[in-house]
């Protein structure tokens, strides 16, 4: 595409679904320059070892076949930040990732490639808390306004009830037990529980025998055989491409490379739409500007091929910034764009922690008679939630061994169990790191553990963001130096929904409550670059005119803690359409 | 394609390896074989090695007494699958530095740019390389403190009472630079690792930064001052399983962990920052790491990756499963399947009838949240 409309910086989660929406709906021709691979591409067979292609413009250069090859569903192939499919950094896997300077005890976990952090997300798609748009002060819009936006992109997304299996049922009870309503809405301005609205199939829609997806399924999985749908494989955190072998816009969980990618592709078979090329293995470098009287225009961007490392720059009529809570405002700074204080500022990340629950092998089986086990790699990854706007939320979560490990004890800010007293006034047995013998003793009981992550309504603070590293720079510029840290308002939320995700592990029946104490865990990010700040009501610069911002950068803030892509998303549909109704 | 790290070792290296063999038990080495040893991407110098053990003994221990309970499957450890080597190639892959950044200037010469040079951010050369030679000064701390550019009299660390606890255990010359730093132009810049004791000599050249050997000096470090604090609350003896580690292998398991702590929570950073500063290209980042050298043991250990045998440490794309992700030495202690294409489950929707979503003009929000626990008066900044 030699001569875009618009060009859209990032393929993640946001980035397709304002592109699709600029071509379908506004006729608008939209290149998508991403900085790191494109999995399931015949263009990029060996996407890790070899440059391949340049562009993509065709939806049958997708190939689930070949993302079932490269998504091995390994936990360290997968998730491990430095060498596994899943990380940012260039598509070249012979290379390091991509350095972020974090001084702090904390952990950042993107995903840098078509689809972004999508591609490990359990597709929670809860929309934000009315009270957090509407009563915060923060947000210039009303959640009237994403509404309509909602209802397209949950339609796009399959989002819909997830399936509750012997895990959920666990949670189910121990939430019952203490007093919490189930709640049966999208817009939720109460207090309970209620399943997650996920962006996945239903479980076996159809099956290779024509009887049920239940315990009792003898049947295969594969779409080849006529499997359809979910197929309960837990395998979200490594790429989510089940069913094996089906195309890739037919994968049960509709990461943005399954659900907006293939959308945004299929303009270009479409006589009245514009076009979306999106074009891997592109890191933007430079937003392009023009200085008129008193005002600053974007006029396109330059971006450096990851494999040849040569540069060029594309011209548009409009820019839209969908590189993510810390490329975004990075990009902005490193272009020199005016900075009034809060580009890069303001970060929310849910001030997460996570409340881990053991319980023995009587307790599950009087909850689920059918099963012996929880086993928290069955299902959804994440199925069901409780909610409390005002204050935040909880996730019921199971995952594989590699990650529970990670997660439940070897991820703390209170420093080792054996040094670390718990108050008697609190509802948890175990604080802090647990290692040595006790960590192999409870990873003996994996299959009967799960955890409940909490999400805090965590508040913008303008010490809180990214911003130019001094001391480092890689072949983009100046590395992001990311900070995150709490005030006692958030630790104050944080505390009180530790307590209530632990008292529903009592209430189920755990044997054992412990408490990780998480420092800062930089995967649900928003904020940094927000509306009402470096944005206006249509999340156009004000600084920049032609200069949009579709990620989650462009939140004002964390949505009162409900995780952020499906608002992400409502956002960006509604920001294209803003664009092409003010230059188009 | 790219070679596995330390591909390219120098001919001096290869030659001064040879030197080392010693510790190979090659007494009929020929010069390819040589090659091979130093090539090999598992090929740490043994204080690195040792250091990194401690490390996972520690965190995954061997646990002989977990067998009546739970069974002899729950005996091994991470050193017992090599754990080590998983901690030192992430290390080791942490950070690629790329040459068209780095920059001969030096803040002392604040030398002015010539038009051809790069514009832009750089990196100045000193900032990665380091030398530290033992033998050549009286004692460790006085090789550290000969590399400050500060003063002694404004150190926050006592130096005599750190010699009294530090060791780099058989270290005796320790040394990063650029490799053929005039040959530098763009890409990743590779890095020679060089590190000496008595009887042998590691040489590697690595295309990353090479941080996995150098936080190991910085471990000592921190564990000698540790040390000095009072903060150990077991006795300090040399251990015969790690006998090439320094100050912080002769820490007791939970000592060692303390030790790393007192990284995050203990200001230990603090009072080493002028002796550490001249090692660690930035500080700061050690926090960070504490973090890592923890949560890596799970990404490691209680995934899939021992089962990679003699491909664990190559480059990702030349990895492979050379038993089932079921038949892991960890999950047969978590008894995890490994990955499924499905699974055949009961389960069951929970609201029968869906969801509530009414269309926008049919919304009756309530606009406030009063008597639902709304924790008051903590707004961020609006």
């Amino acid at each position: 595409m030699r001569d875009p409309d618009v060009v859209v910086v990032g393929a993640g989660a946001d980035g397709p679904a304002a592109a699709s929406r600029l071509a379908r709906e506004h006729g608008l021709d939209v290149l998508i320059l991403e900085g790191g691979p494109w999995h399931g591409n015949e263009k990029w067979p060996e996407p890790h070892a070899d440059a391949g292609g340049t562009v993509s413009t065709d939806p049958d250069d997708l190939d689930g076949e070949l993302l079932d090859e490269q998504f091995t569903h390994r936990e360290a192939d997968a998730n491990d930040p430095t060498y596994g499919y899943l990380r940012v950094g260039p598509a070249d896997h012979s290379r390091a990732p991509w350095f972020r300077n974090l001084h702090q005890n904390a952990f950042i976990w993107q995903v840098g490639a078509v689809g972004g952090t999508s591609l490990h997300y359990f597709a929670n798609h809860p929309r934000a808390y009315p009270h957090a748009i509407d009563e915060q002060g923060h947000w210039p819009i009303d959640y009237e306004d994403l509404v309509p936006y909602y209802q397209l992109n949950e339609e796009v997304t399959s989002t819909q009830q997830a399936p509750m299996t012997a895990k959920e049922e666990v949670f189910i009870e121990g939430a019952t037990n203490a007093g919490y309503e189930r709640l049966d809405t999208k817009n939720v301005t109460s207090t309970g529980w209620r399943p997650q609205a996920n962006a996945v199939s239903v479980p076996g829609k159809e099956t290779t025998t024509g009887e049920p997806l239940d315990s009792e399924y003898e049947g295969s999985f594969s779409y080849d055989d006529g499997f359809r749908g979910d197929t309960l494989a837990g395998d979200h955190f490594q790429g989510g491409s089940t069913p094996v072998d089906a195309p890739v816009r037919e994968k049960a969980r509709k990461s943005a490379n399954v659900s907006w990618v293939p959308r945004a592709l299929d303009t270009n078979e479409e006589p009245n739409a514009g076009n979306v090329a999106i074009r891997p293995n592109a890191f933007v470098t430079d937003i392009e500007t023009n200085e008129g009287l008193g005002t600053t225009e974007a006029t396109g961007v330059t971006f450096r091929d990851s494999w040849s490392g040569s540069s060029q720059t594309v011209s548009a009529d409009a820019v839209v910034l969908a590189a993510g809570c810390i490329e975004s405002p990075r990009l902005w700074l490193n272009s020199g764009l005016p900075d009034d204080g809060w580009v890069g500022k303001g970060l929310t990340t849910h001030w997460f922690d996570w409340i881990v629950g053991v319980y023995d092998d009587e307790t599950v089986a009087e909850i689920n008679p059918e099963s012996d086990h929880m086993d928290p790699y069955i299902g959804q990854n994440s199925a069901v939630r409780f909610d409390k706007p005002g204050v935040g939320g909880l996730e019921d979560i199971g995952m594989s061994p590699g990650l529970v490990s990670y997660a439940d004890y070897l991820f703390s800010d209170a420093g080792y169990s054996f040094d670390t007293p718990v108050d008697p006034g609190e509802p948890w047995d175990t604080r802090g790191f647990v290692v040595g013998e006790e960590l192999k003793r409870r990873m003996a009981n994996y299959r009967q553990t799960k955890a409940l992550l909490v999400l805090t309504d965590d508040q913008p603070h303008q010490e809180n963001g990214v911003s130019l590293d001094t001391t480092f720079a890689d072949e983009h510029g100046p590395v992001p130096k990311v900070r995150y840290e709490p005030r006692e308002e958030d630790d104050a939320r944080r505390d009180e929904l530790a307590r209530i995700a632990a008292n529903i592990h009592r209430e189920a029946g755990a044997s054992h409550v412990h408490r990780c104490e998480w420092p800062p865990l930089l995967l649900h990010m928003q904020s940094s670059m927000r509306m009402g700040k470096v944005l206006d009501q249509n999340a156009e610069a004000k600084n920049v005119s032609r200069l949009f911002v579709a990620d989650h950068s462009a939140m004002a803030n964390g949505l009162g803690g409900p995780n952020p892509t499906n608002t992400g998303q409502a956002l960006a549909l509604r920001t294209a359409d803003k664009i092409g109704q003010l230059y188009f | 394609m790219h070679e596995s790290d330390g591909s390219d070792v120098s001919r001096r290296g290869v030659v001064k390896g040879i030197g080392g063999l010693a510790a190979l038990s090659m007494s009929n080495a020929t010069f390819a074989d040589a090659k091979a040893a130093m090539t090999s991407p598992l090929q740490s110098d043994p204080h690195t090695a040792d250091t990194y053990r401690a490390i996972v003994d520690a965190i995954v221990p061997r646990t002989p007494q977990l067998e009546d309970e739970l069974g002899p499957e729950h005996v091994p450890g991470g050193v017992d699958v090599g754990l080590e080597k998983f901690l030192i190639w992430d290390f080791n892959h942490f950070q690629e530095i790329r040459a068209e950044m780095v920059t001969e200037k030096t803040h002392l010469l604040g030398g002015v740019f010539e038009a051809d040079e790069p514009s832009g951010p750089e990196m100045e050369r000193s900032l990665f390389e380091l030398s530290l030679d033992l033998t050549q000064y009286g004692s460790t701390v006085d090789a550290l403190f000969d590399l400050l550019d500060v003063s002694l009299l404004g150190l926050d660390v006592d130096g005599d009472a750190l010699q009294e606890y530090l060791t780099l255990g058989p270290i005796e010359r320790f040394e990063i630079s650029f490799s053929d730093f005039e040959a530098l132009t763009e890409g990743p810049a590779e890095f020679e690792l060089v590190v000496e004791t008595a009887n042998e000599t590691v040489h590697r050249v690595l295309q990353n930064y090479p941080y996995a050997a150098l936080f190991t000096i910085v471990f000592d470090i921190v564990a000698a001052e540790f040390l000095v604090l009072g903060k150990n609350e077991d006795p300090v003896s040399v251990n015969e399983q790690f006998p090439a580690g320094g100050t912080f292998a002769r820490l007791s398991r939970e000592d060692r962990l303390r030790c790393l702590w007192s990284i995050v929570d203990g200001g230990l950073i603090d009072t080493l920052d002028e002796v550490l500063s001249p090692l660690v290209p930035d500080l700061g980042i050690l926090k960070y790491v504490v973090m890592a050298v923890n949560g890596l043991h799970g990404f490691g250990y209680y995934t899939e990756w021992a089962g990679l045998g003699d491909t664990k440490t190559n480059m990702p794309t030349e990895r492979e499963m050379q038993k089932d992700p079921s038949q892991v030495q960890s999950r047969q202690q978590t008894d995890y399947p490994g990955p499924s294409p499905g699974y055949a489950a009961d389960w069951r929707h929970a609201v029968p009838d869906g969801f509530a979503d009414p269309d926008v003009e049919d919304l009756d929000l309530p606009d406030d949240l009063t008597g639902d626990d709304v924790v008051d008066g903590i707004g961020g900044d609006t």
